[in-house]
């Protein structure tokens, strides 16, 4: 096997190897690359730092635990934003397999960090099954969707929850979600009832959502940990999502490269079998 | 950190390099893994029904409200005539539950994909497009050409020759622009998933050696 065949038909064990190391490397030494803020992380940071104070934001965890690597740094950053802004959050969660148990570990360990109390700052409103039922219906009344809060505890004595008794009571809704769902907030609750809304969504699912952003359906859109780094800059904020686009930068250089090689060995041994044959 | 913060950080360090090891080879440890992993998200979704439909929106509202629910009883039972399908004989039960959902999910979507995508989407294409919040006369030739090529694309009542072929092979261009951004994102989306899993690995879990030995 000469060296043109040995470049376009490596290992993949080795692929494997090199991609681990260039993730592992940058934790003990971090990797620094710029970071452009995109004109979508603006819009969506510039549309919740333009609600008037006290204003009520509704806060979805639209996600499932095997992508909290993109979704996690995008609610952290989210929740802190609206923290900060002393905006009131209600968070609410479609998917049941791991939804609601994030939404009560972020926003308490936020909530905790930043004084802000339970009932009266933020409400957490749990899971509901059929979305479409609960993103409808919670157009119409909260209570009637969510007689409860995520810990069985009646909204009638949550103080916030008397002044937010469906959609009209909110100024913004941010979807922090990893799937199908955010097209339902859009074509159902955004369309229908005529309140802003902001994604914050994973990397695959972002190139469809751009035609929401440029219909002006969408305010402001996150893609991925990119999304995620980009909000974490504007909220000068920075987390696991900055530290992890070095590494997301590197290990990009090493796929293009591999590409790259790949390449330049096939085309070299078919130019050398081409010779060889004339 | 307590001991069951500690046990959960190696069962969850466990369980990823039990799933990483597939990428030497197939092997029991990962075959483990990923079957337990099923098991336990079909045992979750059965309690979590069982509570969040069944007990929730079915029994507690029909047997212990103020003001007993008695309409819930028809879904119930369209419910339960699901089961039919299990029999050969009384099958054709199980017809009137799947109509009515039909019915209600196409009154349903019809309303909000014509809202949010049909006219949406069309308002937000004859709209200029804006750069730098001013409207812009190429990228709005750029969305306009790229709508028009991509649909053409996909006519196959006429044969894509002439100016309707190269309109077509404008339109492939479109596509394959699209899919390399999609496949761009699909990279970096899995790769974020990875450094997730390192950094885990590499913060809680090598972290807590300190705490052990």
């Amino acid at each position: 096997m000469n060296i043109w065949q040995r470049m376009s038909s490596i290992d993949r064990h080795y692929v494997y190897l090199l991609v681990a190391a260039t993730v592992i490397f940058p934790l003990i030494v971090p990797a620094h690359f710029p970071i452009g803020i995109s004109p979508e992380a603006r819009q969506l940071y510039e549309a919740v730092d333009s609600l008037p104070e006290g204003s009520v934001v509704l806060l979805t965890f639209d996600m499932y635990a095997n992508n909290l690597a993109e979704t996690e740094p995008i609610a952290r950053a989210a929740l802190y934003h609206l923290f900060r802004k002393n905006l009131k959050v209600v968070t609410v969660t479609t998917i049941p397999f791991g939804g609601p148990s994030i939404a009560e570990r972020i926003t308490r360990e936020l909530a905790a960090k930043y004084h802000k109390t339970y009932g009266v700052d933020y409400v957490n409103l749990g899971y509901k099954p059929n979305y479409v039922s609960v993103l409808k219906g919670m157009g119409s009344s909260i209570e009637s969707i969510y007689p409860t809060d995520n810990s069985s505890t009646p909204l009638a004595q949550l103080p916030l929850m008397q002044t937010v008794k469906n959609y009209a009571d909110m100024k913004f809704i941010y979807v922090v979600a990893d799937n199908g769902i955010v097209d339902y907030w859009i074509s159902i609750v955004q369309a229908q009832y005529g309140i802003r809304v902001g994604c914050g969504v994973t990397s695959v699912m972002a190139p469809k959502l751009y035609a929401y952003v440029g219909s002006g359906q969408m305010t402001g859109l996150l893609g991925g940990m990119k999304g995620a780094a980009e909000y974490e800059l504007l909220v000068g904020k920075e987390g696991l999502a900055v530290t992890g686009m070095g590494i997301q930068s590197l290990v990009h250089l090493l796929i293009i490269a591999l590409i790259f090689i790949g390449n330049l060995g096939f085309f070299m041994e078919k130019r050398r079998a081409a010779r060889a044959k004339s | 950190m307590s001991g069951m913060e500690l046990f959960q950080i190696w069962i969850m360090a466990f369980f990823t390099l039990a799933i990483f090891s597939f990428l030497y080879k197939d092997n029991p440890i990962y075959r483990f893994a990923e079957h337990l992993y099923a098991g336990v998200s079909v045992g979750y979704y059965i309690g979590l029904y069982w509570d969040t439909v069944i007990v929730q929106q079915l029994w507690v509202p029909l047997t212990q409200s103020k003001v007993p629910e008695y309409w819930l009883a028809v879904p119930g039972i369209m419910g339960v005539l699901m089961f039919s399908r299990l029999s050969s004989k009384y099958s054709w039960m199980a017809r009137i539950g799947l109509a009515f959902i039909m019915g209600n999910t196409a009154g349903v979507f019809l309303l909000s994909q014509l809202h949010g995508n049909v006219i949406g989407q069309m308002q937000g294409t004859m709209s200029p497009q804006m750069a730098n919040g001013s409207p812009n006369a190429a990228l709005t030739a750029i969305v306009v050409l790229g709508v028009i090529a991509t649909l053409i694309y996909f006519y196959f009542s006429k044969e894509h020759t002439g100016a309707l072929g190269v309109t077509a092979k404008v339109g492939i261009w479109f596509i394959m622009i699209s899919f390399g951004a999609h496949f761009g994102y699909t990279v970096m989306g899995r790769i974020s998933l990875l450094i997730g899993r390192v950094y885990f690995l590499y913060t809680d879990w090598i972290g807590s050696f300190s705490q052990i030995f």
